[in-house]
């Protein structure tokens, strides 16, 4: 059963993050009212959101599929941790680390390689539980935001909401998750932090400045290792130390991000929950189980990568305007180069041939190659599309031909059909009804 | 632990009571196995039709990965995870 939690980041002054009855929710939203949209502050503007989070997601499930994992250190990943269990966590081992460091931290992890597929089945289940209490969710892999904004009525205790629904998820899945739920996304996604894993607690927006203070600056939105670093050179170390610089300052240490992290700093994050129906970017890559500079190889991968990229396209209804083709040379270094279409497109031959030019511009060096990625964005729905008035007959021609392709896949596996250059990854790989068994599929979206 | 593709059709025993199907048992090689617990079962949508996937603790304490794929009612075997 979840255990719910609801305890205060500091656990000295319960004042900080607490449990809101319904009166009290009802006063956020009477906030909303005098502030206004433009008005927003670390007071709140109204807002409730939910943030879920799975622990430890893809260890966790891979903990549920075998039972004889359950109980002992297990990584996920190939060549860096994309997750661990909390048994590994107890050891030092975090997600990114590198497998080697992984492995001399704690010997008696067990390492797999991962169900990327298993794990987005998984995740489905899960956000069809937070659909249920919000009308409004923004998914992520192994995280969700959820507006619960104007709900209050319909839940009238939104802890309450919460707690079944995450009873629902234990009892669906088998799967913990941690819920925040605060004024906005920022604050729902670090109150949560306080209480992982599968805990549940809210802050309200009045508390926003005092919670924030003491937090060390990495927790913060937007500050990841490299601004970590630069501003521990300055000493700042805190969330609270954070605000003592002027926005011109941060503005010139960060660019535009120095612009968000002054208002994140003060609790303010006035990002909305949008249900991305067009997602901003389409990613395929892996690595090599050997590296190679075999260029049959790399170019039948690619091919292969553009393949199942593309799909995903026609399958949401949308065409790329961008493609860009990222490398991992096998001493570490990489790079990645982008390109526009001349026109919007989810045919493979036409979205391939930039890729391979942009694979011949940059596999310059005399160095195997470790990884190959691929990524389409910059979307458009076909159907809000101008299309080329002379070539209007052949790419309808070729449409229907990718649509055919599609329905032989999704009915007999995308492995069943195998192009051009493709084909020479037969034999250096195995296969299954899914196509190439990949090393280390991608598991982003 | 280590994961072996099977990828094989298979006469499984199945329960469908109350609206779910839980298998009981299914039959590789001649052998039957008697299924003692399901770890997990999930639904795979990525396909037009969904595919009803479990993982399975066998009486050799053996982990089976199976599924029953919707659009033909066949059982399948995917995987074995082997320890070591």
């Amino acid at each position: 059963m979840s255990r719910d939690r609801i305890h205060s980041p500091r656990h000295d002054d319960e004042a900080h993050v607490r449990p809101l009855s319904a009166d009290r929710v009802a006063t956020d939203a009477g906030i909303a009212g005098i502030a206004g949209p433009a008005g927003t502050t670390s007071r709140g503007d109204g807002r409730v959101i939910l943030h879920v989070d799975i622990d430890a997601f893809f260890a966790a499930i891979e903990q549920r599929l075998d039972p004889r994992l359950r109980g002992r250190p297990v990584i996920v990943g190939a060549g860096v941790i994309a997750s661990c269990s909390y048994e590994a966590r107890a050891f030092g081992l975090r997600a990114g680390m590198p497998l080697g460091e992984a492995k001399r931290l704690c010997p008696q992890a067990l390492v797999l390689d991962g169900h990327a597929q298993v794990y987005r089945c998984f995740a489905e289940e899960i956000f069809a539980r937070c659909r249920e209490v919000a009308p409004q969710v923004e998914t992520y892999l192994d995280e969700a935001y959820c507006d619960l904004t104007g709900t209050e009525r319909l839940h009238r205790d939104l802890l309450e909401a919460a707690r079944a629904m995450k009873r629902a998820i234990l009892e669906a899945t088998g799967l913990t998750v941690t819920c925040g739920i605060g004024p906005n996304r920022m604050l729902a996604k670090l109150v949560g932090k306080t209480v992982k894993p599968d805990g549940l607690a809210r802050i309200e927006a009045a508390d926003a400045e005092a919670f924030l203070l003491d937090r060390p600056i990495e927790q913060l939105a937007g500050v990841g290792h490299a601004h970590a670093g630069t501003l521990r050179s300055m000493n700042l170390r805190t969330i609270g130390d954070l605000r003592a610089l002027p926005l011109e300052v941060l503005v010139a240490l960060f660019g535009a991000n120095g612009r968000l992290l002054h208002e994140r700093c003060r609790g303010r994050d006035t990002a909305p929950v949008t249900e991305r129906e067009i997602p901003l970017s389409i990613s395929r890559e892996t690595s090599f189980h050997r590296d190679t500079a075999d260029r049959a190889e790399l170019e039948g991968m690619l091919e292969y990568l553009t393949g199942r990229a593309c799909r995903a396209a026609r399958e949401l209804g949308i065409r790329p305007r961008t493609v860009s083709v990222r490398l991992r040379y096998a001493d570490g270094e990489g790079g990645e180069r982008a390109r526009s279409l001349g026109q919007p497109s989810d045919a493979d031959p036409v979205v391939l041939e930039l890729a391979l030019d942009l694979l011949r511009r940059q596999f310059t060096r005399r160095v195997a190659l470790h990884a190959l990625g691929l990524t389409l964005s910059n979307f458009v729905r076909c159907d809000g599309e101008q299309g080329s008035l002379f070539d209007e007959r052949e790419a309808g021609r070729r449409a229907a031909l990718f649509r055919a392709f599609d329905r032989v896949r999704c009915a007999y596996g995308h492995g069943v059909l195998v192009s051009g250059r493709a084909l020479h990854l037969r034999g250096r790989l195995e296969e299954d009804r899914h196509g190439f068994v990949l090393r280390t599929p991608s598991l982003t979206k | 632990m280590r994961h072996e593709r099977i990828d094989e059709a298979i006469a499984v025993r199945a329960d469908f009571r109350g609206g779910r199907v839980t298998p009981i048992a299914f039959q590789r090689r001649g052998r039957e196995h008697r299924i003692t617990r399901v770890n997990a079962r999930w639904v795979d949508r990525s396909s037009r039709h969904p595919h009803f996937c479990f993982s399975v603790t066998v009486e050799s304490g053996d982990v089976y990965q199976l599924q029953l794929r919707g659009a033909d009612l066949v059982w399948w075997l995917d995987s074995v995870a082997l320890e070591g």
